[in-house]
């Protein structure tokens, strides 16, 4: 016997509704940045724009497993995909971060 | 002597009204009656007398404004945070629901009592070290002269002042030789006043009339005097107006900065709180609940602790920096202290040591003629001593002959009479005897001297100065050109006879010339070299000329892009001179209002700007500019108008103190980015939730727990280590960063929430008070554990360690979250405790929330600057 079955409809729409919120915002302040630097100094390309964009991949893809896993109300399916996604997202920092910080606004232009 | 005590001073009580009265007629009596006026006489007070005074008169001190416990308690109110969270408590109140109402209040009680205690310990430390910043005054008890803290000064004290010297009271000049004050401070004009001790027939004079009156502040340009001491402190003509001086202060950078976020905290509240509403009440919830939760919701959104998170930064800040010798007389300036972009500075003084050395002396032929040396020692108006004082450049010479021990060698001459120095001539003489053979040695200002001489001496051969002259010309151009000033030195053999006078130097012979300099202190290199690698533009302000201050750049290594001279600035409209301030890097021969003019426009064009100056003169700038910082030697109404004083000579302390700056507003923006984020996403899921859901998703006391709760767990992010790339340049309060961040981050928390509501009610098939202990302890964890992730650009705890006090209260916070649900405050609070499978999805949940939006941090850094 499954609770507030008649909520499942709304529940997805607001998680969905977040995780497309996060990723227009991720898109308007990506296009407001390149907009804001010199047109023309950096040609936008596919590859650039896929590899910019990981955790946006990443966050859409934890939005389906989390819809699927609380719809089947499975507690494995839901825990093995976070861990598979961790994993993931453990290699992505190591390897898209500098051993030390990155510069601030001023440092980075000067 | 009126009725003193001649012997040990005079010991006669001065009465109280007197005092209210003391400036009143005394520039009419003569100069030996004011003595006697003044319950005093010519051997000053005597030391017990001097005490009863003070208690009777208090302390020769200004008044300082805001140091009442009372008024620092109030102060904790004055915030839009309290205003949102006050105007809740009332509403909640009104409406019956007065757990919710005291719940508030108890927070905005906490914050104010934090920021009380933080904020009244702060200004009790500032107190006691700015009566580290004495300064001193020459005065006569018991008839015996002896320096003394100037705050000790009571009237009828007997001060004795000379060149330099900052006059440390209103006093009533009874003796004097060729006294000239600058009185700019008190009446804008830079040119010396010429005083006298002799009574005035004057009636309602203004204090330009009154030339036998010495003005606290006002410093000593030339001779000596002495006075007696008609008032003090707030008394003085000085004390009215530095009152009126220190109600005018500019916003700050720092304080804008707050008040915009202030603006847009308010506006997103409003929104929020009328969204809910609205939206609460359409869906058919009753308006009561509806507006109590709405409310819950905006005092959730508030960081409560952010007024006492700041006074705790800037206090401890400030402690930090007084173990380094520099004390902060304002807190709210070190948050812009580290901010600086443009260094202003004053040239003598402060880059300069301000006190002039004698660099070295040249005669004309090959051989340096020692008696240049010698004359210069004798033909001297110094006063040696314990302490050399009196005319600078006459001090530095006996201070070089004492260190090269050739003061011994003027023994062999006697010294028979003076023709005293004057400016008109600008010049001096003195008649010696040596050997039974009388010379006068004249010692003053080269074009002066050569238009008195008749002949050269090069190399113990004596000629006309006109064959010399071309000589004369080109070394005097080199050395003036390099930023030296020099003095000449010629004499004559002369007859014996009764006295001598002006009329005596002509037709002298040229010795030679006395080169001196005001060196750079010795750190002042190192010091620029790293405010400029800190990314602090150091620009010269200065009224001396442009040449001394190219020779300054040069040696302390300043790129000089342009110099621009006063007259110029004169000539500009208020847009050349932003345009001009930009590129400018030295700005000679300036007035003070030009000064004002320079810092004015800077901070127009969006800079942060500091000044460092010394002198009184500098005093409106030091006032004027985002950051006043002033030096231990400078004069007292410097110190009084500056931010930071620096008590060390030691320049490098500057970079200390940016760094300390850059630290606290680091922490501080880190507590805003993370504080209006994480509660911008839970309330919002919130307001979300309570549309759709049976129940409230929170109840409004528990939202306002988890909310304290928070903040406490925030309360030791002053104290948060701080990565090297926050320190290296100054960053600006950036209202438009805050917004995006906030937009960015806010909605990873409201996934997350909204993940926890379809746990609660799909996996658990939770009730509401399972559903609200749930949703807490995930928006307790995911709002307090992210800390550790958005305090730093780095990979957390890789690259970058967090504070150790942080990560046990952070971590005890999220212990005590974690078992709240199955405690008796739990139950009181109405939670319920967790099925155990829960907590293992709950791990794991917040763990890819974490990483997730470390990933996120590294995109968000990658496009938005800041």
């Amino acid at each position: 016997m499954t609770a507030y079955p008649e909520l499942m409809g709304i529940w997805a729409v607001c998680i969905t509704w977040s995780a497309l919120f996060l990723t227009a915002v991720s898109i308007y302040l990506y296009m407001d940045s390149r907009k804001s630097r010199k047109q023309g100094t950096h040609a936008m390309s596919r590859f650039r724009f896929v590899r910019d964009f990981v955790f946006v991949w990443v966050l859409l893809g934890l939005l389906g497993l989390y819809i699927v896993s609380i719809d089947r109300r499975s507690s494995i399916v839901f825990a093995s995909g976070n861990l598979v996604v961790e994993a993931m997202l453990i290699a992505y920092t190591l390897k898209n971060r500098p051993t030390k910080g990155p510069e601030t606004e001023q440092g980075a232009h000067s | 002597m009126g009725n003193c005590e001649i012997r040990g001073g005079c010991d006669t009580p001065l009465s109280k009204q007197k005092v209210q009265d003391l400036r009143k007629d005394y520039w009419s009596i003569r100069p030996t009656d004011a003595y006697g006026a003044l319950e005093t006489s010519e051997l000053g007070l005597s030391e017990q007398e001097a005490q009863q005074r003070i208690e009777t008169y208090g302390y020769n001190e200004l008044p300082e404004k805001g140091l009442s416990w009372t008024q620092v308690l109030l102060r904790q109110f004055k915030n839009p945070v309290s205003g949102i969270l006050f105007a809740s408590a009332i509403v909640a109140g009104f409406f019956g629901q007065l757990q919710q109402s005291i719940a508030i209040l108890a927070m905005i009680l906490l914050s104010a009592v934090l920021g009380f205690y933080n904020e009244y310990n702060a200004e009790k430390t500032v107190r006691a070290l700015r009566q580290s910043v004495s300064v001193k005054a020459v005065v006569t008890r018991e008839g015996r002269p002896s320096e003394i803290d100037a705050r000790l000064v009571v009237p009828g004290d007997l001060v004795t002042v000379y060149v330099g010297d900052v006059a440390p009271a209103d006093l009533r000049i009874v003796q004097c030789k060729e006294l000239q004050v600058n009185e700019a401070v008190l009446t804008g004009e830079s040119f010396p006043v010429e005083k006298t001790s002799e009574g005035l027939d004057l009636q309602r004079p203004t204090p330009q009339q009154l030339t036998n009156y010495l003005f606290m502040g006002t410093v000593v340009q030339h001779g000596s005097g002495r006075g007696v001491v008609v008032s003090t402190g707030r008394h003085t003509e000085f004390g009215s107006i530095s009152t009126s001086l220190a109600e005018s202060r500019p916003e700050t950078e720092f304080q804008r900065g707050v008040r915009k976020y202030g603006t847009m905290l308010i506006s997103l509240t409003m929104a929020l709180v009328i969204g809910i509403f609205v939206l609460n009440t359409a869906v058919g919830h009753p308006m009561i609940d509806s507006l109590l939760f709405s409310l819950a919701v905006a005092v959730g959104l508030v960081p409560e602790l952010m007024p006492a998170i700041v006074t705790i930064s800037l206090s401890q800040g400030a402690r930090v920096m007084a173990k380094k010798q520099v004390v902060v007389k304002r807190l709210v300036s070190i948050e812009d202290f580290g901010n600086m972009d443009a260094l202003c500075t004053d040239k003598t003084g402060t880059l300069t040591s301000g006190k002039i050395v004698l660099q070295d002396y040249w005669s004309l032929g090959k051989a340096r003629d020692a008696r240049i040396l010698h004359y210069a020692l004798l033909c001297n108006s110094a006063v040696t001593g314990e302490k050399i004082t009196g005319n600078p450049m006459d001090a530095a010479i006996w201070e070089y002959a004492i260190a090269n021990e050739i003061e011994g060698e003027i023994k062999s001459y006697v010294s028979v009479d003076e023709v005293p120095f004057d400016y008109q001539r600008r010049m001096m003489s003195t008649v010696v005897r040596k050997d039974g053979e009388l010379t006068l040695v004249t010692k003053g200002a080269p074009e002066s001297v050569l238009s008195k001489c008749k002949y050269a001496e090069t190399d113990g051969k004596s000629g006309s100065i006109d064959s010399a002259q071309k000589l004369i010309d080109a070394k005097l151009a080199e050395y003036s050109g390099a930023g030296y000033r020099s003095l000449a030195v010629a004499c004559k053999t002369i007859d014996a006879k009764n006295s001598y006078s002006v009329e005596d130097e002509a037709n002298l012979t040229l010795l030679g010339f006395l080169i001196f300099t005001d060196p750079p202190k010795k750190d002042a290199e190192q010091a620029i070299a790293q405010l400029k690698k800190m990314g602090v533009d150091v620009k010269i302000l200065t009224g001396d000329n442009e040449l001394v201050a190219v020779k300054i750049c040069e040696e302390l290594k300043i790129p000089v892009k342009r110099v621009i001279r006063g007259p110029e600035l004169t000539q500009m409209s208020s847009s050349e001179i932003r345009s001009a301030v930009e590129e400018g890097t030295i700005f000679a021969r300036i007035t003070p209002e030009q000064k004002l003019d320079v810092i004015k426009a800077l901070r127009a064009n969006g800079h942060v700007v500091g000044f460092m100056g010394d002198g009184v003169n500098d005093a409106p700038a030091l006032h004027e500019a985002d950051v006043g910082i002033s030096v231990d030697s400078a004069v007292d109404v410097s110190k009084g108008a500056a931010d930071i004083v620096l008590l060390e000579k030691d320049l490098s302390v500057l970079a200390d103190g940016i760094e300390e700056g850059r630290k606290i507003f680091a922490n501080t923006i880190k507590y805003i980015l993370m504080g209006t984020s994480s509660n911008f996403g839970n309330m919002f899921s919130a307001a979300a939730a309570s549309i759709f859901l049976p129940f409230l998703p929170m109840l409004p006391m528990q939202i306002l727990f988890m909310n304290l709760l928070y903040d406490v767990s925030n309360m030791t992010l002053p104290s948060d280590n701080v990565d090297e790339e926050y320190t290296k340049w100054p960053r600006r309060w950036d209202i438009g960063f805050v917004r995006k961040f906030t937009l960015f981050f806010g909605p990873f928390s409201s996934l997350y929430d909204f993940l926890t509501f379809g746990i609660m009610l799909f996996i658990f098939g939770a009730s509401a008070s399972v559903f609200h202990s749930g949703w807490f302890v995930e928006s307790f964890w995911t709002e307090v554990l992210v800390i550790f992730v958005i305090r730093t650009r780095r990979i957390p705890f890789v690259t970058s360690r967090p504070g150790k006090w942080l990560t046990v209260l952070t971590l005890s916070a999220v212990a005590f979250g974690t078992i709240l649900p199955f405690t008796i405050l739990g139950d009181f609070l109405g939670f319920a405790p967790l099925p155990a499978q829960y907590w293992v999805l709950l791990i794991l949940m917040v763990a890819t929330y974490l990483f997730l939006v470390d990933a996120g941090k590294v995109f968000f850094y990658k496009i938005c600057k800041f």
